[in-house]
């Protein structure tokens, strides 16, 4: 079986010291993002997001089925997001999940289908016979810390890029056109929310953005802060771990306003390049 | 006949290969042929778990996940040929009660991703460095309604082929392929036509893996004397 191996003691040593003067292992500032590479294509809907190592592929795919008998006029939208073990050892080692995959997966579902980003009620094609169904296939390729930020990022990215085949209803019959017939059409897409991680270290609950691995090991807790391009807060988690001043989760937040600014701005430029 | 991309009956889609991408696995590498696109990550030697333990050598492992959805029968299927295929490849009896773990991620399906993730899985296995008998390449080909035999299909063609044929040879000059997997109607005629043509491919799908590593360990070679 392969196991995660935790941090020396010397590495969390030095890693505390150096946050102490305010210094990361990595060279970054404290509120500094890696380098965030989202690259798009070539079908639509297929997103790779590398945010330092970690490396995060969003996969949005779409067919026809039946809508759910009490949501007659809503598209139906899944949401896969299991951990593969080529992302770390010890994830998927068969048989059932670690809680920290479990949150992780559980985290992403919160953020992205029960925020409500889709427009469901566009995806119907014929009330209560027929509506698309929309997936979203996340898959996590390399663990380098903040899995979650990146995924985030990964299926908006991804649901921005996707196309779905158009369809004209002409009375009761409705026609699917290929996409060699008429150019398909986006998702109606009503906000998108980000994730935005903070770790905190030290018996003051000192904070840093964007954790990476080694980071995320020796953190005493993590608070993430999900938003939209709004500016509104779409979903705030904080499992366990040291408390927190009122006052701290603010300034979190203040932060993580300029930081989604940043990325939304980073994955418009990707999508526009496409 | 042209087909769909304007490619000649024999040709092969363009390939590309990738070394050591992930940080975390001990070799991966990306594999694509043309759209197709597998990206395959190794870890091993490493712990195995007591009840896949084998006391005279290694336990191989591959998992294999579909770019949309959760694995299916199918890439169970495809799983268990792979790991069939490569245990007999990869020295195991080296490292007896340890476990080879090959991960496969599909990042693009556009045809022929079984041949695509033998190739990757190939690579990885390489590029961790993990003992091989010899390396493996594969090729697909796919027999048209019309009878006519195309090489490397994409999933264009795939579809409406009438079989298709999936064969992995060894770099050496062994008897026979280490891997066939033939799907649909045909004769024995059409099957030695695609046995030919994959080898072929194969071939020079193993040339370019060659290139690839070549160029890889020069560059390592370079940066390390700088």
């Amino acid at each position: 079986m392969v196991v995660e191996i935790e941090p020396s003691k010397i590495e969390t040593a030095f890693l505390l010291e150096s946050l102490e003067k305010g210094i990361r292992v990595d060279g970054r500032g404290i509120y500094d993002y890696r380098t965030l590479q989202i690259s798009c294509g070539p079908t639509h809907g297929l997103v790779e997001v590398q945010l330092g190592q970690t490396r995060i592929l969003a996969r949005v795919s779409c067919e026809v089925t039946r809508p759910f008998l009490d949501r007659p006029t809503e598209g139906i939208v899944q949401f896969n997001a299991e951990l593969s073990s080529m992302a770390a050892p010890g994830f998927d080692s068969g048989g059932k999940s670690s809680p920290q995959e479990v949150a992780i997966a559980r985290m992403l579902e919160r953020v992205i289908r029960q925020s409500r980003a889709i427009d469901t009620e566009a995806l119907c094609i014929i009330a209560g016979e027929k509506v698309w169904g929309v997936r979203i296939d996340i898959h996590f390729l390399d663990h380098g810390g903040n899995l979650v930020d990146a995924a985030s990022i990964a299926a908006i990215a991804a649901l921005k890029h996707f196309r779905r085949p158009d369809v004209t209803i002409d009375g009761e019959v409705a026609v699917i056109h290929d996409v060699k017939e008429r150019n398909p059409v986006p998702l109606s897409i009503h906000h998108t929310p980000i994730c935005v991680t903070f770790g905190f270290f030290g018996p003051g609950g000192l904070a840093v953005v964007d954790t990476n691995l080694l980071e995320e090991q020796t953190q005493v807790s993590s608070f993430t802060i999900t938003l939209n391009s709004h500016r509104e807060i779409c979903a705030l988690n904080k499992a366990g771990g040291i408390p927190l001043e009122p006052k701290q989760i603010q300034r979190c937040i203040q932060i993580a306003l300029a930081k989604v600014d940043e990325i939304n701005e980073k994955i418009q430029d990707a999508l526009n390049a496409n | 006949m042209t087909r769909p991309d304007r490619r000649e009956a024999t040709q092969i889609r363009a390939l590309h290969c990738a070394l050591g991408q992930l940080s975390r696995v001990d070799g991966s590498a990306q594999f694509s042929l043309g759209d197709t696109s597998v990206l395959c990550g190794v870890y091993g030697p490493v712990d195995v778990k007591i009840y896949d333990e084998k006391i005279d050598r290694a336990h191989i492992e591959v998992k294999f996940r579909p770019d949309i959805g959760v694995p299916t029968t199918k890439d169970k299927w495809t799983e268990s040929a792979v790991r069939q295929t490569f245990e007999q490849l990869i020295l195991a009896q080296l490292h007896p009660r340890t476990l080879v773990q090959i991960n496969i991620q599909v990042r693009q399906a556009d045809g022929a991703v079984d041949a695509a993730a033998i190739n990757a899985a190939t690579m990885a296995l390489v590029d961790a460095a993990i003992p091989l008998h010899s390396m493996v390449a594969a090729a697909t080909c796919a027999v048209l309604e019309s009878g006519e035999i195309v090489v490397d299909p994409n999933q264009e063609e795939a579809d409406q082929a009438r079989s298709i044929h999936t064969l992995a040879f060894e770099n050496k000059t062994t008897e026979g392929p280490a891997y066939v997997d033939s799907r649909g109607d045909f004769t024995m005629d059409e099957y030695n036509r695609c046995y030919d043509l994959c080898a072929t491919s194969a071939e020079r799908v193993l040339a370019f893996m060659r290139s690839a590593i070549e160029s890889k360990i020069s560059k390592e070679a370079k940066l390390s004397t700088t």
